[in-house]
């Protein structure tokens, strides 16, 4: 079996614990506002034009997005990585897209890795079904879990899905005594007034917070916009700016009073 | 630790002070040439009175408000020259003075000196006239093709560091050992025993003359605090004095003599001649540390107190930029930086971690001077603490370039496979920019850049050099007459021996000019064991002695046998000939060739095998053609693969290569990939650079750029942590941080094509700089601005 995936990204560093190699994997079902990877929306191959410069002149090619990976092509190139996984506690993450969207070659691949000894991360939008989460969980070490608004009527307006049966799944895999990183993009006027960062305080709250690692808070940002263009998509956070660093201080100590550690970036 | 009022004065008196010529030094050593002491006296004793005459005349220069005192020239920058060893013409004086960059202001009164007294006397008559004289024809071919440097040229030979014995160790004591090795000789057996009595009677003069010197300082402080209204600077002077009575007659007893002990020398070692990498006091954490804490236990230097002497200590260096070269040195070497490289941290002679309070109070030294000089590193061994990393990566992450980091458990077997002792191995560390060393036993001398790249164009070339139009190396046979990739290789290390071979043999003639004229009797009386050798340490006297050559651009060379094993020989994709019209023709017409060239060729740097094993063929090649040639001081010659600028001067006398690389641009440096063409990230950079057997070598040098994002907090710090204990569990030898800056970033914006290695971080998300739009290029750039402060 072979999976889908648009970048393979080393020495990264805030996709879970230690040095690790992330994969991201195309796909993804939900449609957020302020989407950066457009790569991983639609779960096909694309092709996209890329252009490079030699001196003056502009080279302007076809290039796929997205190639197929075997599980064997995964453990080959972390296999080369071992050394910074051992070094820092490190290890594998699989992100996206949403990874779950291919959830056979996603087991697959866990599977494979907790076999090779490698530390196991999946960084999900959490929006896919409970079995799915249910099969994945014995061969991930640490979930990385986005919440994206707490409000369901507001989580469907910007991602395009509903948010009953994501947070079902955070309960879930909590419950399930599983480790857990929350995930929370700051985006101005949409998730960051009072009313929605009380509620999203509240809710977790409500988990057990024991399994709760991490809140990383992700301040908004433009780096997408130059990708709309190419991937044909209408960029619709042309008037939105990127949080200021009082403000991302100001919501770090907000989330602070959860007792959970708050960490701004990944 | 914070500056004091004092030290930040200074500070500023040193960075506002211009970098100029002075004649004083030349003057002074040329009345001493044309004088009687001079005449009819064995080499080692006239350079012994030169250095006397040198100490004895030179003005004494005691800045406002210093503690420790000294100054090579008449005053702080003031630069003193060496005509004995190269000698300035009128026009490299013009070039010097009017250069834009790394300018040394040359007054007209320097420029009447010279040409009146400098230039008649010393005309044809410098070392580096001398070995000009005795190279072969085929060594200046190459040395005029750009095939290798010469360091002895214009400066003489150097690369020691002060062990610890020196920082025990008063100048009385080593005249009690002169005495007694004199007595030792054997005039019956020993048929050198009436050299050895010359070097010896050298050596004590040489003695004599830094402790009159270190006297002179003293009368002057005396006479200053005499006149000195202000009492506690009255008091401070006097105390001074004392201190300069003291060392370095005496072994030092307080941190405040024992870095004035230490500047007597280095000052006694850079009026002697121009050695490379100036000296050094190498380990000082670990010399300091015990009469610190004597001191500290007892009350009697205070936190204060410490930081004005450290700050001062530091300016010091500071006031030495490097002697101004001339010719094709001054782009090869292009810098006021001497190589002073300070080591923290490492292990102890037992074994056990060395790092200790004073490695922390000196990383707050060098965090609050930031200046250019001295340079420092930190030496990290399996045993250092992550805490001792932290503390060197807070100071990396602000971008100067400071300081670099070290495998003290690599440099230790590197040194025990050269045939060190293990205490020495563990006394030792790394200078100049990456070379291993053991301090104070060892006399290890560079010789100069070999240029792999250019040797690789001269084969693909059949021995012939293009752009001096001479044949200068042997016919190995025509590219289009190769049948495989291997017959390519195999020619290639016929030239890279033969050019090794001249270099070797210019090196053994070269050593022998400076044990027979140039004897260097002060640097012999601190390096073990001249003096019980009976030998100078420019003659074979030291413990230890290595000639290294340094091989440049392995990414580069890498890079270009791969292009072409892989365009030409696996996959025929082009044939030699369209290869070789395009590298003619600087790729002008051959838009798409070049891009395949950069875009579709395995890289080295990428952690791709197809890639990195030409790297590993092309250092075990150079590697077999240097190590284990004896050096005509009775060690062996080593490699290591270091570039400091040279490679811009390799670069500017070698054409396009396979690779895509227009003519005459930089080739690569040390052991780092190709400019930018790293784009899977620097474990991948790691890996590939640990391919080689950094063990075998005295030192490489790989550089990694990164964005000043990457060390944002503690979880940042543990990954590079981590990084950095990775590459050394895989031997390798030294890597340092370069936290790209703004400028850095324009230029990619101007250049992308050198700069596809290039990560920027935005929060929660990074991506090649390259492939963001302009807007927000320039967004990145704005905070990037923002974060190097």
């Amino acid at each position: 079996m072979k999976g889908l995936i648009f970048s393979v990204k080393r020495y990264s560093v805030h996709d879970g614990p230690g040095i690790r190699v992330t994969f991201f994997m195309k796909g993804c079902p939900l449609s957020c506002w302020w989407c950066h990877n457009l790569e991983g929306i639609s779960p096909e191959q694309q092709t996209v034009v890329q252009t490079r410069k030699v001196g003056e002149k502009e080279f302007h090619r076809d290039e796929q997005v997205g190639k197929f990976y075997s599980t064997g092509d995964i453990i080959e190139i972390l296999e080369r990585e071992r050394i910074f996984f051992e070094q820092s506690g490190g290890g594998v993450t699989f992100s996206g897209g949403e990874p779950l969207m291919q959830h056979e070659f996603l087991l697959e691949a866990l599977k494979a890795c907790m076999e090779h000894g490698f530390n196991t991360a999946v960084d999900t939008s959490g929006y896919s079904s409970a079995e799915s989460f249910i099969s994945i969980m014995p061969f991930t070490d640490v979930f990385l879990f986005d919440l994206k608004h707490p409000d369901d009527a507001r989580h469907v307006e910007y991602t395009g899905v509903s948010n009953i049966r994501i947070i079902e799944n955070l309960r879930m895999i909590i419950d399930n005594g599983k480790n857990v990183m929350i995930r929370i993009p700051v985006i101005p006027g949409k998730n960051d007034d009072e009313a929605t960062l009380i509620e999203m305080r509240d809710l977790l709250m409500s988990l057990k917070r024991d399994n709760l690692l991490k809140i990383s808070l992700l301040p908004f940002h433009r780096i997408g916009m130059a990708k709309y263009n190419k991937f044909g998509l209408a960029y619709r956070m042309n008037h939105t700016m990127p949080p200021s660093t009082q403000r991302m201080n100001y919501l770090k100590h907000f989330f602070s009073e959860t007792g959970i550690k708050v960490r701004l970036g990944g | 630790m914070i500056l004091t009022d004092r030290v930040k004065r200074l500070r500023e008196q040193s960075l506002n002070a211009v970098e100029k010529i002075s004649a004083e030094r030349a003057l002074l050593i040329t009345a001493f040439y044309k004088s009687d002491e001079a005449r009819e006296v064995s080499a080692p004793v006239r350079r012994a009175r030169a250095f006397e005459y040198l100490l004895r005349h030179k003005a004494i220069c005691i800045n406002e408000g210093e503690l420790i005192v000294g100054e090579r020239g008449p005053e702080p920058k003031a630069t003193p020259t060496y005509p004995e060893i190269s000698l300035h013409s009128m026009e490299d004086l013009e070039i010097l003075d009017s250069r834009k960059k790394v300018s040394f202001r040359v007054d007209e009164e320097v420029k009447r000196i010279y040409h009146d007294e400098i230039i008649p006397y010393w005309k044809g008559k410098s070392n580096r006239d001398r070995i000009m004289g005795l190279m072969t024809p085929e060594w200046l071919r190459a040395y005029k093709a750009g095939i290798f440097t010469e360091f002895q040229e214009q400066r003489a030979p150097g690369h020691t560091v002060l062990g610890g014995k020196m920082f025990r160790t008063g100048f009385l004591q080593l005249k009690e050992e002169i005495m007694e090795s004199l007595s030792r000789l054997d005039y019956l057996n020993d048929f050198e025993a009436f050299d050895k009595a010359e070097e010896l009677k050298a050596m004590n003069i040489a003695c004599d003359a830094i402790i009159m010197y270190a006297g002179r300082h003293a009368d002057e402080l005396e006479r200053l605090a005499g006149s000195e209204k202000d009492s506690r600077r009255k008091k401070e002077l006097s105390s001074m004095a004392a201190i300069c009575r003291r060392v370095p007659a005496h072994a030092p007893e307080t941190v405040h003599e024992m870095l004035q002990h230490y500047w007597f020398i280095h000052l006694g070692v850079i009026t002697e001649l121009n050695p490379w990498d100036s000296f050094n006091p190498g380990r000082l954490d670990q010399h300091l540390y015990p009469v610190y804490k004597k001191e500290k236990d007892s009350g009697s230097l205070t936190d204060e107190e410490l930081s004005d002497l450290l700050g001062c200590f530091w300016v010091k260096f500071n006031n030495h930029p490097s002697p101004p070269k001339m010719g094709v040195t001054a782009s090869e070497s292009n810098t006021y930086t001497d190589f002073c490289l300070i080591n923290l941290g490492g292990v102890k002679p037992d074994g056990s971690d060395a790092v200790n309070e004073m490695s922390y109070i000196l990383l707050d030294v060098i965090r609050e001077m930031r200046i250019l000089q001295p340079s420092s590193m930190v030496q990290i061994s399996r045993k250092s603490p992550d805490r001792f990393i932290h503390k060197a990566l807070d100071i990396i992450k602000t971008g100067f370039g400071q300081p670099s980091c070290f495998n003290t458990d690599a440099i230790i077997q590197e040194l025990l496979r050269q045939g060190k002792n293990i205490v020495d191995a563990r006394n030792g560390g790394a200078s100049g920019c990456v070379e291993t060393g053991a301090f104070g036993t060892e006399a290890y001398w560079l010789t100069g850049y070999f240029n792999l790249t250019k040797i690789l164009e001269v084969t693909l070339n059949n021995g012939f050099d293009k752009r001096t139009g001479l044949q200068i190396g042997p016919e190995t046979g025509l590219v289009s007459g190769f049948k495989t990739f291997d017959d390519l290789v195999e020619a290639f290390r016929i030239q890279v021996r033969y050019f090794a071979g001249i270099k070797i043999r210019g090196n053994n003639v070269i050593e022998k000019t400076f044990a027979r004229w140039l004897p260097v009797t002060f640097l012999s009386l601190l390096v073990e064991d001249c003096i019980a050798n009976g030998k100078d340490y420019n003659g074979g006297g030291a413990r230890y002695n290595t000639t290294y050559i340094q091989g440049v651009g392995l990414g580069s060379i890498t890079d270009i046998l791969t292009s072409i094993r892989y365009n030409l020989f696996d996959r025929n994709n082009y044939t030699w000939d369209e290869l070789q019209k395009a590298v003619d023709a600087n790729f002008e017409g051959y838009d798409q060739l070049r891009y395949d060239l950069i875009y579709n060729t395995p890289k080295y740097g990428n952690d791709d095998d197809y890639a990195d094993q030409q790297a590993v063929t092309v250092f075990e090649i150079y590697y077999d053609a240097v190590n284990g040639k004896p050096c005509s001081r009775g060690g062996v010659h080593r490699i290591n693969m270091l570039p400091t600028t040279s490679h811009v001067y390799f670069g500017s006398v070698t054409g396009a290569t396979a690779d895509g690389r227009k003519a005459f641009t930089p080739l690569s440096e040390g052991i780092s990939p190709s400019q930018g063409v790293d784009s899977n990230g620097p474990t991948s950079v790691i890996k590939s650079a640990s391919k080689i057997d950094h063990l075998r070598t005295g030192g490489t040098l790989l550089n990694q750029k990164f964005s000043p994002s990457f060390f944002e907090d503690e979880e940042s710090y543990s990954c590079l942590t981590s990084l950095i204990r990775s590459y050394f569990s895989l031997d390798g030898h030294h890597i340092q941080f370069n936290v790209v800056n703004a400028e850095t970033l324009r230029e990619a914006q101007k250049h992308p094509e050198l700069h596809r290695d290039l990560i920027v971080r935005v929060a929660g998300y990074s991506d090649y700089f390259n492939d963001l739009g302009e807007d927000l290029q320039n967004e990145i750039i704005l905070r990037t601005e923002h974060e190097s402060v």
